[in-house]
């Protein structure tokens, strides 16, 4: 089918006398189609062509984006637009390149415009409902029947247009071809089901699902690799997670241990292309505040955090035992499994006493000594069980880091104590630490983008100014500014603007083919 | 996001303008040959057989029913010249005028619609089969005088030469005049 439609593109365009033959094939298919051509089979066949009207097929995309937008999916959204737009821009501009004409040598019995290869109302309609099949319609079954109904549509729609000769045959099939390749292969790429699949339960794009075949690899993985039966997979933490999905884990007792709750979190490529760009926004924001080099694969992503985590276990910080990495699929899936704080309560949901100050003060300060830096200080971040302060999600720890960032990590930690207790009890703990010269630079450190949004939203919902209140209490400093100059920021920056000047551009020059 | 929104928004369905010249006795009849698909009565089809000075051509847009095409002007502005063919026009409110078009069989009717400085006519040109509407829309401060210019970049080529043209590369036949007739 794709040879026979690449060889009528290649003969059209290249060889006109090719293109002849063609016309000729198709208008003797035409005319038979003609042959049934009777009053009432003629009005069924126009109102099935009004499929293909601008009004329905602007009503379905209209809709389709109404409903992504209020189930806030917005993944699928960018793609649904994305895949309309290069199907759209595709058939206008092959329609261009082949400039073929309407049928010759039949009546033809329907309003048309423009030239006829690819069909682009076939188009539009084939890619509206292929896009609507996986943006809006839940994997499995009722998936399985909207292609079903969708087939059947676009196949109505192709005979009614070659019923009514405003197409020929091949105009047709390419356009039903193109209108459903292109939305199919963009969604298959972008959202593919195991990752990003549409459920209209509450969660984060980050989050995948853990049950059905995923689940059962997991636990065969952990079974294999770690010899753990896993009795129970339980997503938690989910409100506070966004890079990845965090799990606890129910575990068969060994020769060795008891029945027990592991922690573990599950990571797919997806979050390293979030975590790519993610990096790209900062260094474009804010320039290299420090190292921005994103990961390359889901392999070097979890062998980062599977590092971090026993290094900092190594030093004797609060940190969750690490058990190990399980792949789950080669260079897709890992999951890296620690201990699970099992009754430990986020600091937020703790009460916090002067022992609980120190504690927390003292894993920067411990930090600061091993020269590591925590880098997302938060209260999800900070678990407490039994009175004791524990930290967790290493995956942003940076060993060596910078002044700035060491003194940041400062800031975060006393601001999230500051909002359990006050400035002034936790900057006099601080200073049994600290000197008032570091806590000044850590407050001329802390910054907007410095402190994570959880705990920027907590400050706020506190009410009280503590960073100025802190800052008040510490010696006067300078502000540290945080916007970073570079050649390669500057390249950066002007790279992607070039790119959606591009990207209007093109919108911009393929306007009338919208309008 | 409000961008893609809006661009969601316009995605079409299914409009479009092209850029194909309709130029009289050029290898490429491309535009014409659509033309002729969508007035099958015309008998002759408005095309363009020279560029004045400071004239060009702006795209078309051709379905079922007319075919319009636009010229622009370095100074009667952007799409000083709308030129559209369609099966029938309305004359009652315009002026049969002598100046021919240059081409037997086709009756010429002017509608002014403003004077210089904001210079607004159309020009209806009738023949056996079909209408030939020029809408004349200057910029303000525009010689009427560039009308003439444009008049001269249109013509006309017959029907019966597309016809002809389309038999030979495919061997079937442009339905409408001109034509034996189609079936269906």
């Amino acid at each position: 089918m794709v040879v026979y439609f690449g060889s009528v593109l290649i003969g059209v365009v290249f060889f006109q006398p090719l293109g002849g033959i063609f016309d000729r094939f198709d208008t003797l298919r035409l005319r038979w189609i003609a042959s049934l051509r009777n009053d009432s089979l003629t009005d069924v066949m126009l109102f099935v062509n009004l499929l293909a009207s601008r009004w329905t097929i602007r009503a379905l995309r209209w809709g389709t984006i109404a409903a992504l937008v209020g189930f806030r999916h917005w993944r699928h959204l960018f793609v649904f637009l994305g895949s309309m737009l290069a199907a759209e821009l595709v058939a206008y501009q092959i329609s261009v390149l082949l400039g073929r004409s309407r049928p010759f040598g039949i009546t033809i019995i329907s309003p048309w415009e423009g030239y006829s290869m690819p069909s682009r109302p076939v188009v539009g309609l084939a890619a509206s409902l292929v896009g609507i099949t996986y943006a809006l319609v839940v994997p499995g079954r009722p998936r399985e029947i909207s292609k079903w109904i969708v087939g059947g549509l676009i196949l109505a729609l192709v005979f009614a247009r070659l019923y009514l000769a405003v197409d020929h045959p091949t105009d047709a099939g390419f356009g039903a071809i193109m209108g459903v390749a292109i939305p199919l292969v963009a969604f298959r790429w972008y959202t593919p089901n195991d990752v990003f699949p549409v459920t209209y339960r509450r969660g984060k794009a980050a989050h995948l699902d853990v049950g059905g075949k995923r689940g059962e690899a997991i636990r065969r993985a952990v079974q294999d690799q770690l010899g753990y039966e896993v009795l129970q997979i339980k997503p938690v933490g989910l409100e506070g997670s966004g890079g990845s999905t965090p799990l606890r884990l129910r575990v068969g007792a060994t020769e060795d241990e008891p029945e027990q709750y592991l922690f573990a979190k599950l990571y797919a490529k997806s979050h390293v292309r979030a975590d790519r760009w993610y990096k790209l926004g900062r260094s474009i924001l804010y320039g290299a505040l420090e190292d921005e080099t994103p990961f390359q694969s889901v392999r070097r992503f979890v062998e980062y955090e599977d590092y971090t985590l026993r290094l900092l276990y190594d030093e004797g910080l609060p940190t969750p035992k690490p058990y190990g990495v399980v792949e789950i699929t080669p260079e897709r899936e890992y999951m890296i499994v620690m201990e699970f704080f099992d009754g430990a309560v986020e600091i937020g949901d703790a009460e916090i006493d002067d022992a609980g100050i120190d504690e927390g003060l003292q894993i920067v300060r411990k930090m600061w000594d091993v020269g590591l830096a925590h880098r997302d200080i938060k209260p999800a971040n900070l678990m407490v069980r039994d009175g004791k302060v524990l930290v967790i999600d290493v995956f942003f720890v940076q060993v060596r880091p910078s002044p700035w960032r060491q003194a940041v990590d400062l800031a975060n930690m006393m601001l999230v104590l500051g909002v359990k207790s006050d400035a002034k009890r936790v900057y006099e703990h601080a200073l049994a630490a600290f000197t008032e010269d570091e806590i000044a630079e850590a407050f001329a450190a802390a910054r907007g983008v410095a402190s994570p949004t959880q705990l920027r939203s907590m400050l706020k919902q506190d009410g009280r100014d503590l960073v100025g209140e802190f800052r008040a209490l510490a010696p006067d400093r300078e502000p540290v500014s945080i916007q970073r100059w570079s050649v390669r920021r500057i390249i950066r920056t002007v790279g992607v603007l070039l790119l959606a000047l591009g990207a209007l551009l093109l919108v911009l020059q393929n306007w009338n083919a919208f309008a | 996001m409000v961008v893609l929104v809006a661009v969601g928004a316009a995605l079409p369905a299914c409009a479009g303008t092209y850029l194909h010249e309709p130029t009289c006795g050029s290898k490429d009849a491309k535009a014409l040959i659509l033309a002729a698909q969508a007035v099958p009565s015309a008998t002759l089809l408005p095309c363009i057989a020279e560029f004045p000075s400071g004239w060009s051509y702006d795209g078309s847009r051709i379905r079922s029913g007319s075919a319009q095409f636009w010229l622009n002007s370095d100074r009667a502005g952007f799409h000083a010249l709308e030129v559209t063919l369609t099966g029938s026009c309305d004359v009652s409110n315009a002026v049969e005028v002598t100046a021919g078009a240059n081409q037997p069989g086709v009756r010429v009717y002017e509608e002014p619609i403003s004077l210089p400085p904001t210079f607004q006519v159309n020009r209806y040109l009738r023949f056996q089969g079909g209408c030939v509407t020029n809408e004349f829309r200057f910029a303000a401060g525009a010689s009427a005088t560039l009308a003439l210019e444009a008049q001269q970049a249109l013509s006309f080529v017959s029907r019966s030469v597309l016809v002809e043209r389309a038999r030979e590369d495919t061997g079937l036949v442009l339905c409408g005049a001109e034509a034996p007739p189609c079936p269906g």
